[in-house]
């Protein structure tokens, strides 16, 4: 999942991106305004974190243009005004949450954590798929209520495709989302953690969770509630 | 005592002693008139004796047993009459015996004496007393003295009736003058009740200006005061704007510690530092009714608040239900009423398992605003608690607590009253009751 971090201030900026980068996201980060509006339009982004007092131009101007600009992905804000005029007006301009400073890590990575997951139309903490069942809180995965060792990055591609699950899913598309912007593109990395997910995934070969569709990419299966 | 008391009172003290100066100067001028009357009226019957009495050539004086004034002939009549002379002593047949007594000393011929009140035995007369010298053949002089004396009761039930319609038609007058003069007063003062009237309206938070039309004096007043209110109103906002300005440059940094350590007790220290803050700056833009507020219309508000609610709680699927009347106005600044049905609402929104019903309704010449859950509800034994305030920002609790004091520093600033009880729809319900 990647995160557009919009903050002025850049010891905190440093320090959310790294507790982001830790949490498993891929984290941009923009220092005034004005480049956080041009990340957050030009950029494959899943949720954006944008403090409201930024120089240039404000949080609230940057929620208002990206809406407009029919960027849907989750805004969540981050201020030090609490009241509840500013809540409504923070809700009113597009964000979808609020975390007033100062907060605990822990709240910020829970609630960006159920932000990507419902835009992406999943209502509770747990991804749950025919016997797999993923936790975007703890990042576990249990396939038949036996858990499974993942690695951070097998992790990120698994959580991205269920989330999405039905959706095809490019290389290209994956990879925007899992890395940094500064990823080797065409090296077959992503290949290969799908070729190593399948096999954690699907150790008998009759499930296929996931496909690959050639020349478009890959789908997570979507399986039927009954199944 | 009031501007309209004052001038009511001066004006009738004033009135009162003209009026008195006034009947005072006509009762003396109609005194005097009436006694000229009765003086020339005497007059007329001294000169009448004087034509009807003959005088001897010896010096001596023959009165006619019949006069031509029937009030002298009639005995008691108040009319009398006498004539003195050396050896006449006569008496006009109105007179009863000896009485009455009128005045018989000499006097200088050929002039009037006019005694206005004079002691006549049993009563009180005006006398007029003429003097001739008759001169007999042989030069001899024998002076005779007229007295005619009109008793003066008849004046004084004359000036009586007089003074009766006087006085009577004065006070009449007074009191029509009064009435008038306090109707006067009242509809000049009208426009300054006016304009109190609207100031405190104003000062309430039932209207956001001074509108009403005034006469010169009272124009300017008017802009003044608006200019005034206008002023009183941005510098709330300003102060609140530099508030919001500290808190933001105080919380950044906070933050960023906050995220930063590791260290549990530095951890503790920063988030009572960060509740104090809180605390006090919300204390600092709530700190009661403001003076010169707008009305601020309740549906509007809740609905936004409850719309925010609901994207923010979207994983609950809570539904907010609405029972609000729109006429409801809040007299008072629009934040704190923002803060209060925010924090109620997010309360029951955190508590809530499906439902809550939010509603607002006229009630007790104040109103009253109601937030019901189908949550766990609070224990009777902890609902004061819940409601304390007046504790220090980090001695609370946080969670449940916190937004519910908060909520009872708001209601109490305003005058209001907050209560808890169990809901109809299982949870807690909060009513808070305006005034």
């Amino acid at each position: 999942m990647r995160v557009l971090l919009v903050e002025d201030d850049q010891t905190l900026q440093t320090q959310l991106a790294g507790q982001l980068k830790a949490a498993g996201y891929a984290v941009d980060t923009a220092t005034d305004g004005e480049e956080g509006l041009y990340f957050g339009e030009e950029y494959p982004i899943d949720l954006a974190v944008i403090d409201l007092g930024l120089p240039k131009l404000n949080g609230m101007e940057i929620i208002r243009r990206l809406r407009e600009a029919e960027r849907r992905f989750p805004i969540l804000i981050l201020t030090a005004r609490d009241g509840w005029q500013d809540k409504v007006a923070g809700l009113e301009a597009g964000a979808d949450d609020y975390l007033v400073k100062p907060f605990v890590t822990e709240e910020l990575l829970a609630r960006v954590n159920a932000l990507v997951r419902r835009s992406a139309g999943w209502a509770k903490a747990e991804l749950v798929a025919g016997p797999y069942r993923l936790d975007t809180a703890a990042q576990s995965l249990a396939i038949d209520e036996e858990e499974v060792e993942l690695t951070s990055f097998e992790y990120k591609v698994l959580e991205y495709l269920m989330m999405h699950a039905g959706e095809v899913i490019s290389k290209m598309r994956l990879t925007e989302h899992i890395y940094e912007q500064d990823f080797d593109r065409d090296s077959n990395v992503i290949e290969v953690f799908v070729g190593r997910l399948r096999k954690k995934l699907d150790p008998s070969g009759d499930l296929r969770p996931i496909e690959t569709l050639r020349g478009r990419g890959y789908r997570f299966r979507p399986f039927d509630k009954a199944a | 005592m009031s501007l309209a008391r004052r001038v009511v009172l001066a004006a009738t003290v004033l009135l009162v002693v003209l009026f008195a100066v006034l009947g005072w100067i006509l009762d003396a001028a109609m005194r005097d008139a009436v006694e000229t009357q009765i003086r020339q009226r005497l007059e007329a019957h001294i000169y009448t004796l004087l034509a009807t009495v003959e005088l001897l050539p010896d010096g001596g004086m023959e009165i006619p047993a019949d006069l031509p004034e029937p009030r002298l002939m009639q005995p008691d009549s108040g009319l009398y009459a006498t004539v003195t002379g050396e050896q006449l002593a006569w008496r006009s047949p109105s007179s009863l015996g000896e009485n009455p007594n009128l005045p018989a000393q000499p006097i200088e011929p050929g002039a009037f004496v006019f005694l206005p009140n004079a002691d006549i035995g049993p009563e009180r007369a005006l006398v007029l007393r003429y003097a001739i010298l008759w001169v007999d053949r042989l030069g001899g002089e024998h002076p005779y003295w007229f007295s005619v004396a009109e008793n003066r009761e008849l004046m004084e039930v004359q000036i009586g009736a007089f003074r009766r319609q006087l006085w009577g038609w004065a006070g009449a007058a007074l009191l029509v003058f009064i009435a008038l003069q306090i109707g006067v007063l009242r509809w000049g003062l009208a426009p300054l009740r006016r304009l109190r009237n609207e100031v405190s309206a104003v000062r309430e938070g039932h209207e956001d200006q001074i509108r009403g039309v005034y006469p010169s004096e009272l124009a300017q007043l008017k802009s003044g005061l608006n200019a005034f209110i206008a002023s009183e109103r941005k510098n709330l906002q300003r102060q609140r704007n530099q508030l919001g300005d500290l808190a933001h440059s105080l919380k950044t940094p906070l933050a960023v510690v906050r995220s930063g350590t590791l260290n549990a007790e530095l951890l503790e220290q920063i988030d009572s530092m960060d509740r104090i803050v809180a605390y006090q700056l919300r204390r600092a833009r709530t700190s009661g009714k403001p003076t010169w507020a707008q009305p601020v219309a309740v549906e509007p508000v809740a609905e936004k608040i409850a719309t925010t609610l609901e994207k923010l709680y979207a994983d609950k699927q809570v539904a907010c239900e609405f029972d609000v009347d729109a006429a409801v106005r809040f007299y008072g600044d629009e934040g704190d009423l923002s803060e209060l049905i925010g924090n109620l609402l997010e309360n029951a929104f955190k508590w809530a398992s499906s439902r809550i019903l939010l509603s607002v309704s006229m009630a007790n010449g104040g109103w009253v605003l109601l937030v019901e859950d189908d949550g766990p509800g609070i224990a009777p034994d902890r609902r004061d608690d819940v409601l304390q305030r007046g504790v220090r920002a980090d001695e609370r609790t946080a969670g449940h607590g916190i937004g519910l004091a908060i909520v009872t520093d708001l209601v109490e600033a305003y005058g209001g009253s907050i209560a808890i009880d169990r809901s109809a729809l299982g949870g807690a319900s909060i009513r808070v009751q305006f005034p």
